[in-house]
Formats: C-alpha cells, structure tokens, sequence
C-alpha cells in the first residue's frame, strides 16, 4: 500500500526522519513507538504532505503522494486540534468532513449513530463549538471524523494519551475491528506500550528518525519493548 | 514577587510573541503611524481653541469645549467597548505560583491601565489647559481641572472594565449608551432640556471653585473599588473571562446544492461571522460603502474622476483586500486539517475566489445607490467593481500564498498587526495605487470613456481566463504550500 524509499528531513542538520526503506501493507495495524524527537509525528507528516522531505519519496498505491492529491480520497488523519475547525459544532464537522467524501447528511447520521457510546453522551446536541470541548472529547471528534470516510489508511498520532480509560479500551477494539473487517491499514503512535503491543500487528520502533526495530506485536513485542525503554532510561 | 516583574513579563511577551517578530522596517513604519497619530492629537488640543474661534466666532472656546466634555466621555466609553480587552488571560500562568491575590490584582488593574485609549485624551486636554484654561482661571484652576479630566479617564476604564467583566454580551450596553447619546443630543435639538449647557456650566463652577474636583475624584475611586473587590471575589480563570454565548448555529443550506465548492464557501461564511477578527473586518468592509457620502460629493464637483475612482475601488473592493490578505492565514489554525481532508486544490483556490465575486458583487450593487448622486459614478464604480474581482482578487490570492504567518482569529481587529508581512503593506498601496494611476493617466491624457473602458477590459480579461488563472494559482500554492503550512505552525 505504501512504500518508502530512502525519505529524509532534516532540521538545522539534524536527522527528524531518516527512513531507507519501508512497506506497508493493507489490513497492517503499525504501532509506532519512540521517546519524545524520536521523529513519529515528522514521519506522519511526511506521509501527509504537509511538510517537505529533503529526500527520497512516499509512494501511496503507485502514486508519489508530494505529486498527486489522489491518496486524499483513501487517507485520513488526526494528529492534533491542527485538525479540527474550532468554529464549527461537532455535527456541522462532521457533515463538512462527510460532504467532502461524497456522504449525505442521513448518511453521516447513520454513521453517527454507531458512535453513540464512544461519544458518551458529550459530543452531540450541546450546542457548542468544538474550540469550547476539552481536549480529550476534541480528540473524540477528530478520531470519528477521520473514520467517517471509511478510509484505506488511518493515521492516529497518540489517540490513547488524550483519552478516558473506558474510551482506550474501546478504542483498542475499534481499532482491531477496523483491521481485520475492513482490511485497513492504519498507523498508531503510542507512548503506552502496554496498549500499543496488544493493538499492533506490526512495531516500529524509532530512535533519532531511524527504525531501529521491526517486529510483530504482542506479548513478545511488550517485553522487548521494555527491556529497550528499560535501558534508554 | 514586586509588579514591576509581572509588567516585564508583559514587556518580554510583547517583544518575545512570534508575531511581534517583523521585520524592522514594519516595525519603524508601525512606530511612524503611532506617533504621527499622537502628534495630530496633541496637535488637536492646541488648535483646538481656533478651531472652536473659526466654527462659532464670538463665543467662549472654554464654554464651547466644556459642554462637550459629558459627550466625549460618553463616545469614549462606546470606543472602549470595542477597543479594550479583559487582561484576564495574562494571569493564568501565576494563579499557581506562591504569589498573593493582592498582588495580582494590582497587577491586573495597573496592565489593563496600560492602553493606548487612556493615553490619547492626555493628549488633548493637557494642551488645552495650558493654552486656554491657565491663562483665564490661573494655574491652580487648571490643575483641578485636569486632575477631573484623569478622573474621568479612569473612571471610564474601570466602568469599562467592571461592564465588560459583569457581562456577558456587552453589545447591549453598547446599544444603550448610543440610544442615550442620541436622546441628550435630541433633547438639545429639540430644546427641551440643553445639556451641553449644562455641562459646561457644570465644569465653568469647576473652574471657579476647583475643590470640586474632588467630586469626579471620588467618583474615580468608587468605579476602581467596585472592580477591585468584584475581581477578588472572582479571581478564577473561568470567572475572569466572560462567559462565551451559546451556539447560535446558523446554517447556509441554500449553499448545499453548489457541491463542494458551496460548502467551503458556507464553511468560510461560519468563519466569518464566528470569530472576531475577520467578523469586524467584515463590518469594516460594510463601514466603508459609506465612504462614498464623504468623499464622492467633492470629487463629483471638482471633476476630479481619478480620485473619484480610487475611492470606487476601496467601495467595492474593500472586502478583497481586508479579507484577501490573509486568505490562508485565517484557517491557519487547522490548516494541517484542510490540507489532508480530501479536497482538490484547484476547487479550493475557486471556492475563494468565488467567495469574493459574492461579495464584491453584493458590494457594488449597494453602492449603485451612489448612482444618485451623480450618473458618472455609475460607470466609474462598474470600472472599478470588474478590476476588482478580475484582476484584483487573483492578484490578493498570489500575495496570499507568500503569507506564512499564524493569525488569531479571537483578537480584535482594530490596531492589530498580527500576521501582516511587508508584502502586505506593499500589496494593499500598489492594488489600489497602480489601478488609480492608470486611470488618471488615460482619463487626463485620452479621455473619461477611454479610462472607464481600459480598466473594464483589464477585468473582463482576468475574468474570461479565469479557469486558466485559477489553475496557475494552484501550482502558485502547490509551490509554496510547505512553507505557508510549516509557518502556520508557528504560533
């Protein structure tokens, strides 16, 4: 689905991401760990176009993704409030982000209705606007609305450190689900490792923008992920 | 902890904030633009006197002023409304410190003291003590006189500030001091009960017995206390900033049927009139087709159509040029988000584009009235509404797209240079000069028809190769969209 060759960004002569190559594959669910400047939200930036690598190319289903704006219809992202549109309420977001991927208002109603219990009663009918939501429900805004276009690639950076337990849990699940039905591939970065191993088929881990280790997740992947973070502290 | 730490803090943040970064040269300009307004004010207190002798020979320039300084305070108090903000927020990073609330509170009350608008007026009524009051009542009289005067500032800055606090809305009170305003003046007018009389009587008996500027004095303090023990009972964040208004959500649903591009534009028309900024220069724009009452008349008679046509321009263009130069700048808050949701580029650019020709052609219609006044501003404003939005507007979005800097959309507008480059400063005197000069060239040298005609061609033709300039603007965009992405960024 993705494939990356040789990507590198560089801030004032130091490396953010240095990536030499990387697949990724649909239906993969990535875990992407790291210690703070590891260079895991550079990297989704990247992948997203919104900054300019110095070197090297994303190619997203055969396309180069800095040359076309076809990966736009099957990607989508939240990273932080960068993304939401404060202004609106959560409804007229939801209905702007629908719209934008060919979806009526019955259509994102529908859609809504399935999210009733992730949402826990504190998004909908309050009538106020998302700049006036504490961060954790803005993040609950921004994760839904990206999954509302029913995309091919999902990009969440960190959505378990923002979150209430209950909804980390539901969102574990959401996101396997997601997966395995829908043959999505979606990239997470966490600092829980925890949670990260147990929702991840696949774990990078980087270090200096570098990916020093690729590996399956799951109890194995935990447990090597904290003899690492281990000795680093 | 001494205030003159919180004050520097305040000092540092000035300097320091990301914006205040321009450049040297925007900063010396904006530092001449200041003083040459200080300089007209005190200048204003001086002739002041003359002026009064001019306008009403034979009356007394001191009666005169005095029974308009109940007005002024009055008009005063309407500019705070829109002109002053709560320094609430600054505080926020001390309430957890081990930092008594007395001192935040003088720190709150002597910052919020710190504005342009309780400097100003010292301006005019120090020279005018000195050239006027002094002279006739002696020294002493003159004294009193402004120590009533800074009363009367004061006591309009913490009124201000007590309104604003208490509220949650204050367009209200706005509304009821202008109707009060109009009432006195209609009182006056209609000679049931003078009050510029007795105004002026009242600040003559000042003069004579200047004890009694200890009324206004007291008055001062009273206002000061009132705020002061209403701040220390609510000195919490949530408390200090006025509540915010519950959502009125307004719908443009008859945008829906024009597609994507109609839903951006209904998208742009929420951020308008959701968030300060953009929402008073909004008003601005409306403001400005009544420049045409001010201005046009003169020009009409003098025949002086190169003027006139500038001022044609500002009429039905203003909308392009306030709103035009930080047209990426205002989504800069979630430009991360418009950038990957899954919308072409080129539709983008036409939505904007679109927004304008809207506008503009919403503005023209409403200054045809001008039309009235005299045929020849017919065909002038027509001139000057087809460059606008032929050639003008893709012009405003080609300067947009060198705009790198993070606006903030809560801020007021007015004196607010937040976010504005030198290309802006260069932008808005060359798309509003450059018009103007080839008319005045073609109208002296050729004719009046000849000019009305060029100038209509020029934005016919930007018009009919829209399509093509459109596309040019995206690759423009496409070209500088990391860099205008990674300035938004920077707050």
């Amino acid at each position: 689905m993705i494939s990356i060759k040789n990507l590198k960004k560089t801030y004032k002569g130091i490396d953010a991401v240095n990536i030499e190559a990387l697949e990724i594959h649909a239906g993969e669910v990535i875990g992407l760990v790291g210690n703070n400047g590891a260079g895991k939200t550079t990297f989704f930036r990247l992948l997203l176009d919104l900054i300019r690598s110095n070197e090297g190319e994303i190619i997203s289903k055969g396309n180069i993704v800095t040359q076309t704006e076809e990966w736009k219809s099957y990607t989508a992202a939240y990273i932080d409030e960068g993304f939401l549109i404060d202004y609106l309420t959560p409804e007229e977001y939801f209905y702007f982000v629908g719209k934008l991927n060919q979806l009526s208002k019955p259509d994102v109603d529908a859609f809504l209705q399935t999210y009733l219990a992730f949402f826990d009663d504190a998004i909908l009918n309050k009538g106020k606007y998302i700049r006036d939501f504490s961060k954790g429900n803005q993040f609950k805004i921004g994760i839904v609305a990206a999954l509302l276009s029913n995309p091919e690639l999902l990009i969440l950076d960190e959505p378990f450190a923002n979150l209430d337990p209950t909804t980390q849990l539901r969102l574990v699940d959401m996101i396997k689900a997601m997966a395995a039905n829908n043959s999505m591939c979606i990239l997470v970065s966490s600092h829980d490792i925890n949670q990260v191993s147990e929702v991840s088929s696949r774990i990078l881990l980087m270090e200096k923008g570098k990916i020093i280790k690729d590996i399956a997740g799951g109890e194995t992947a935990y447990e090597e992920l904290v003899d690492y973070f281990k000795v680093r502290g | 902890m001494s205030i003159t730490v919180f004050l520097s803090h305040q000092w540092l943040s000035f300097w320091r904030g990301r914006n205040a970064n321009k450049s040297l040269a925007i900063q010396i300009v904006i530092g001449i633009f200041y003083l040459l307004i200080f300089l007209e004010i005190a200048a204003l207190g001086i002739v002041l006197p003359f002026i009064l002798n001019e306008t009403m020979p034979g009356k007394d320039p001191i009666t005169l002023f005095t029974s308009y300084i109940v007005y002024y305070f009055l008009v005063g108090l309407l500019a705070r409304f829109q002109l002053q903000e709560l320094p609430s927020l600054s505080i926020q990073p001390y309430l957890t410190q081990n930092i008594s609330r007395k001192k935040m509170l003088q720190f709150l009350n002597v910052r919020s003291l710190i504005h342009v608008i309780n400097f100003l007026p010292l301006f005019v009524f120090i020279p005018f003590t000195v050239v006027e009051i002094i002279p006739a009542y002696g020294t002493i009289a003159g004294f009193c006189f402004l120590i009533a005067m800074f009363s009367l500032v004061i006591n309009n800055h913490f009124l201000n500030m007590y309104i604003k606090r208490k509220t949650v809305d204050s367009s209200w009170f706005f509304l009821g001091v202008v109707v009060f305003i109009a009432a006195l003046k209609g009182l006056d007018y209609l000679k049931v009960l003078s009050f510029e009389k007795t105004s002026s009587y009242a600040f003559i008996e000042l003069l004579h017995k200047p004890i009694l500027c200890l009324l206004p004095l007291a008055l001062a303090a009273y206002t000061f206390l009132l705020n002061n023990r209403y701040l220390k009972s609510h000195l919490y964040i949530e408390e200090l900033v006025s509540e915010k208004k519950l959502t009125i959500s307004k719908n443009y649903s008859f945008l829906d049927k024009y597609g994507d591009i109609g839903e951006m534009i209904s998208l742009e028309l929420k951020l308008i009139f959701r968030n300060k900024r953009p929402r008073s220069l909004m008003i601005l724009s409306g403001v400005i087709l009544l420049y045409g009452f001010l201005f046009y008349p003169r020009y009409v008679e003098t025949g002086n159509y190169a003027a006139l046509f500038l001022f044609a321009l500002l009429i039905t263009g203003m909308f392009i040029t306030n709103y035009g130069q930080f047209l990426f700048a205002w989504q800069s808050s979630h430009f991360d988000g418009i950038m990957s949701y899954n919308i072409n580029m080129k539709q983008y650019i036409k939505a904007k584009f679109t927004l304008f020709v809207v506008v503009c052609s919403l503005q023209f219609l409403l200054a045809s009235f001008y039309g009235l006044m005299s045929w020849r501003i017919l065909p002038i404003q027509l001139a000057a509404f087809l460059y606008g939005i032929g050639v003008n507007s893709f012009a405003t979005i080609y300067a947009a797209t060198f705009n790198y800097r993070y606006l903030n959309l809560t801020k007021s507008a007015s004196m607010n240079f937040q976010g504005i480059g030198t290309m802006q400063w260069i932008q808005s005197l060359v798309f509003s000069f450059g018009p103007a000069l080839i008319f005045y060239l073609l109208n002296k040298f050729i004719g009046f028809w000849t000019a009305v005609i060029s100038i209509s061609v020029l934005g016919m033709i930007g018009l009919a190769f829209h399509e093509m300039l459109i596309n040019w603007l995206a690759c423009q965009f496409n070209m500088r969209k990391h860099k205008i992405l990674e300035g938004f960024r920077e707050r």
